[in-house]
């Protein structure tokens, strides 16, 4: 059933992606209520869905890629709307929509057959790990987008443009304000960080449960993992012991997206860390 | 009846000649009642603004002497306001009001008052009782055209004056303005326009410096805020958000080493400069910092005179926009004539419907209560068919205008001479249990009159 849900989420995404590029670019607020109904009820038969996908893995249904990609959607929705409540800024939308959409589409399409190498992660709290880190590297990649439309309003605002000017800067006259991008960026890498710590903390008790014990920890992968939060703690105290902003912000945050991103992908390379196989 | 219009505005009068003639809030419900007690006029209201002074009335008769009043009323010599005095009537009249009344005859075209001060001088009028149905339907329709204008066009988005543009600026840079303390260095007119509106849209504490203290302390009295010394300039600066320039040194007074001192101890937070100094007070190059926006006066009003250039371009669709909708009300006029004529031939057929069944009543004998109500639902229904095309045809000549056509069905159907203007009459006057009337009007009318509600 958790399939028929997750696919109504998926075509009320897509249309609401696609409502989202006139309320945000011609500023229609008609179009922007359409967005937010179209979008606040795929965020809701997603939830549901992912709720029945979650029951079903208490009974021993594994979690897949497919399953990975819809809790992401479900996370990357989420946070748009929760910025979007807090900052009124629905213009993120442009990204956070089309994106969701995307994650969500290939879960929609049907249930993939896994099976897990090992029986010690058939436990609950694997979704909590996971569920956590997801919603963490959700933030961080929010916070860098609102870090790089700061650089852009910036340039924008700088630039003197006049209206009817030709210019680069011209097409993005619907980017928020600067502050409230910045208190965005700001809100996301604080909301990620407790995320990333509770999820690592949870992914390290599971990893001591399982025939590998300690050794688990030598794998390059979760070493990996540990210097991303290194280094997203080193960017949350620059960030705030400078009060960095900016252009330098916009930096610091994509470097630990790359390296978030380096990390996921080892998943793929992992022998004791990695998705389920066929 | 017909619609008249005479007036004074910015583009036709001197202010000398304008503010003789201004009438003030308090007056003008007096002075509206004294309009309304010119012979021949039966409603009337007056538009009174700094850039106008407008007297629209419904008269029945063509003495009715709107200018001679004028003179009268403001003991003006005739000779003095001819020259800057305009005139319409009817369709002219309504075009002249509604263009007013969407911004479209303003001096800053798309500005937002004018409406605000044609609804007040309009319930200013209804309050002295000096208007009923005519008026009451044409300023609706106003308001609807002015409100149409707005949302289909874009005349009013953009700011085009210098205050406003930086207003607007700072909302991209700061979003809600609600809290933000603004620096006015320098005590001149400009600066304290541009306070002003930033203090309307919520900044918070006003700080000022100049180099004449007692300017400063004025200025500052004013907006409730606290004097700087113009030594301390510079370690003050860094508590502003926005920095109002308005100096007359010769040299640059804020320079990017003050920029760079500013943002550390703001701990990087933005700042924003608007120096309207000629010469300028902030070296442009301070705009370079990361986290500084310098905008100078010519930049502000390269941004006015933009949005200006395209409130114009909004201009021309927006007098389309009133061109429709001055048509629309004429039609509607006309139909609501027919009104009359078509109340008439129903109470007609009516009386006709009532005579026939008292009639047959003696030859039908005691009816049970099912079967009166089949006979009457018969009557009624075969009265209703009969009539609904002359209706059709009447509520059609009215909307061509075409009185020929009109008089001729009239005639075929043998509604009573003076009908229309009688009837014109119960519908001024319609009261809500007039049924026949009520039904008429929802019949012909119905549609439009809603839509004309603002």
């Amino acid at each position: 059933m958790y399939l028929l849900w997750l696919r109504v989420a998926a075509i009320l995404y897509a249309a609401a992606s696609v409502a989202v590029f006139p309320a945000v670019l011609y500023s229609l607020s008609r179009w922007r209520k359409i967005c937010v109904h179209l979008g606040g009820l795929a965020l809701f038969f997603h939830f549901v869905s992912v709720v029945e996908m979650l029951v079903q893995a208490h009974r021993w249904m594994p979690v897949g890629v497919r399953e990975i990609e819809s809790l992401l959607g479900l996370a990357v929705a989420g946070l748009f709307f929760l910025v979007w409540w807090l900052y009124d800024a629905i213009s993120l939308g442009i990204f956070a929509l089309p994106v969701t959409f995307f994650l969500v589409l290939v879960p929609a399409l049907g249930p993939d057959r896994y099976t897990f190498p090992s029986e010690g992660v058939r436990v609950s709290w694997l979704v909590a790990h996971i569920a956590a880190l997801l919603i963490s590297y959700v933030a961080l990649a929010f916070s860098m987008l609102a870090s790089v439309l700061y650089l852009i309003q910036e340039q924008r605002i700088k630039s003197k443009l006049k209206p009817g000017q030709d210019s680069w800067w011209a097409p993005f006259e619907w980017l928020p304000p600067l502050d409230t991008l910045e208190r965005i960026a700001h809100a996301t890498l604080e909301f990620g960080f407790p995320c990333m710590t509770v999820g690592l903390v949870i992914g390290s008790v599971l990893a001591q449960e399982t025939p590998l014990g300690a050794s688990y920890f030598l794998d390059p992968k979760i070493i990996a993992a540990f210097i991303s939060w290194v280094v997203y703690v080193l960017l949350l105290l620059v960030r705030r012991s400078a009060g960095l902003r900016g252009r330098r912000a916009a930096y610091l945050s994509g470097a630990v997206f790359l390296v978030m991103i380096a990390v996921w992908a080892a998943n793929l390379f992992s022998h004791v860390h990695r998705y389920g196989a066929q | 009846m017909t619609l008249a219009l005479i007036g004074v505005n910015y583009k036709t009068a001197p202010i000398e000649l304008r503010e003789r003639i201004a009438i003030s809030r308090e007056e003008l419900p007096e002075t509206t009642r004294a309009l309304a007690a010119v012979p021949g006029v039966s409603e009337c209201m007056i538009v009174s603004t700094c850039n106008r002074v407008e007297l629209l009335a419904a008269v029945d008769s063509p003495e009715a002497d709107l200018t001679g009043f004028l003179h009268r009323y403001f003991g003006l010599d005739p000779a003095l306001l001819a020259p800057h005095i305009y005139e319409q009537r009817d369709r002219d009249a309504v075009r002249h009001l509604f263009r007013v009344a969407a911004s479209l005859d303003s001096m800053v075209v798309g500005e937002p008052q004018i409406l605000g001060q044609v609804k007040e001088a309009f319930a200013v009028a209804r309050a002295s009782g000096t208007v009923a149905g005519q008026l009451e339907h044409l300023l609706q329709s106003a308001f609807a055209a002015a409100k149409k204008v707005r949302s289909e066009t874009e005349i009013g988005a953009s700011s085009v004056s210098i205050a406003s543009v930086a207003v607007d600026l700072a909302r991209k840079i700061f979003g809600s303005l609600q809290g933000r303390t603004v620096f006015l260095v320098g005590a001149g007119k400009m600066s304290e326009l541009a306070a002003r509106h930033l203090v309307q849209q919520g900044a918070g504490a006003i700080l000022v410096s100049n180099r004449t203290q007692a300017r400063a302390q004025r200025m500052a009295e004013e907006f409730r805020g606290r004097v700087i010394p113009f030594e301390q300039l510079h370690q003050a600066a860094s508590e502003a958000d926005i920095v109002i320039s308005s100096t007359g040194a010769p040299h640059p007074i804020f320079r990017p080493e003050d920029g760079q001192a500013f943002l550390h101890r703001r701990r990087n937070r933005p700042m924003f400069f608007i120096d309207i100094a000629v010469p300028r007070d902030v070296d442009p190059a301070m705009g370079k910092l990361e986290g500084i926006f310098v905008y100078d006066i010519d930049d502000l009003q390269q941004v006015a005179a933009a949005h200006m250039a395209e409130r114009s371009r909004e201009a021309g669709d927006a007098e389309a926009l009133i061109a429709a909708e001055v048509e629309r009300f004429q039609q509607r006029q006309r139909t609501v004539n027919a009104a009359p004529a078509i109340v008439a031939l129903q109470r007609q057929a009516e009386e006709i419907r009532q005579t026939e069944l008292r009639r047959v009543q003696s030859r039908l004998g005691a009816l049970s209560a099912e079967q009166a109500a089949a006979v009457e639902a018969l009557t009624r229904g075969l009265v209703n068919k009969f009539l609904h095309p002359p209706m059709q045809a009447l509520k059609q000549a009215a909307r061509e205008g075409d009185s020929a056509r009109m008089e001729v069905l009239c005639d075929a159907w043998s509604v009573p001479a003076g009908a229309e203007r009688e009837a014109e009459q119960t519908l001024a006057s319609s009261e809500p249990g007039n049924g026949e009337t009520e039904k008429a009007e929802a019949a012909h009318v119905g549609e439009s009159s809603v839509e004309t509600r603002p």
